[in-house]
């Protein structure tokens, strides 16, 4: 796979460059208080279950939400490639029937590295899904009943 | 805080519990209001206001057949709601600003 490979109907990617050199960024991906300290969207944290960076190894962790929402992750690393690329599955648990598969590329720039993510969904369906709703309710079966209690939980702390 | 109104948009009109049920009870299929009010132990009324709201804000329609009108969920009407949750891109773009943030304060650490 390269960045420019033509995207598929079940393929999202994003890409930008990052201020540092590959080594530094590719080691932000490794250890636990690196990732805790930027995965996910802005106002997220994550607590971290088991980890272990190596092919075959396990991430589980659970992403809380900026309103106390709680959602389940697990990330099973396909392939380590120090420190070009890392492919890895994703899902609310090892037995998500939805689970994706991302590719990360880091490439060398002169002003840093560009960071490609690539990911690949079972069925263009789940890819369009994931456009609107990703993160937040992925993997898990996208019901009424878990976007009611996730906008439930939001809207009965007004004051904060 | 004062409330927002109710009728103002799909994400107060889903915040009240009666109307997520209300909506829970229409998914897959169509029902009447005398069915719904029976399902959930309440009176007409009451569950004609809450098919109001919720058909305000378009997560509701309404089906006229014969002397009934039978109601119906409108998934469409949650598409605010699907967009607020946060898509693909937003998620990444998200955590790639907060990476490229880590890795420059961890670059001024080792000068340091």
């Amino acid at each position: 796979m390269t960045p420019d490979t033509a995207l598929s109907d079940r393929e999202l990617m994003i890409s930008r460059p990052i201020e540092g050199p590959r080594d530094a960024v590719f080691e932000a991906f490794t250890e636990v208080r690196h990732l805790s300290q930027w995965w996910g969207p802005e106002g997220f944290t994550t607590t971290t279950h088991t980890f272990d960076f190596s092919e075959g190894g396990v991430w589980e962790f659970t992403m809380h939400g900026p309103d106390g929402t709680d959602y389940p992750n697990w990330i099973r690393w396909i392939e380590i490639r120090v420190p070009e690329m890392i492919v890895l599955l994703h899902g609310d648990g090892p037995d998500d029937p939805e689970q994706f598969s991302s590719t990360f590329l880091f490439e060398e720039r002169t002003d840093g590295t560009r960071v490609t993510l690539r990911t690949e969904f079972k069925t263009k369906e789940l890819r369009a899904r994931a456009v609107k709703e990703y993160g937040a309710i992925e993997g898990g079966n996208q019901t009424l009943d878990s976007l009611a209690t996730y906008v439930a939980g939001r809207s009965e702390r007004p004051n904060e | 805080m004062a409330r927002a109104r109710t009728t103002a948009d799909a994400f107060n009109a889903i915040a009240e519990p009666h109307r997520r049920e209300i909506l829970t009870l229409l998914k897959g299929r169509e029902r009447v209001v005398s069915d719904i009010a029976v399902a959930m132990g309440m009176n007409q009324p009451a569950v004609s206001k809450h098919l109001r709201v919720l058909r305000e804000v378009g997560l509701v329609y309404v089906h006229p057949e014969g002397k009934q009108r039978r109601y119906g969920l409108d998934a469409r009407g949650l598409e605010p709601v699907h967009g607020w949750t946060g898509g693909f891109e937003e998620y990444w773009s998200e955590s790639l600003e907060r990476l490229n943030t880590y890795v420059k304060k961890r670059q001024r650490e080792e000068e340091r």
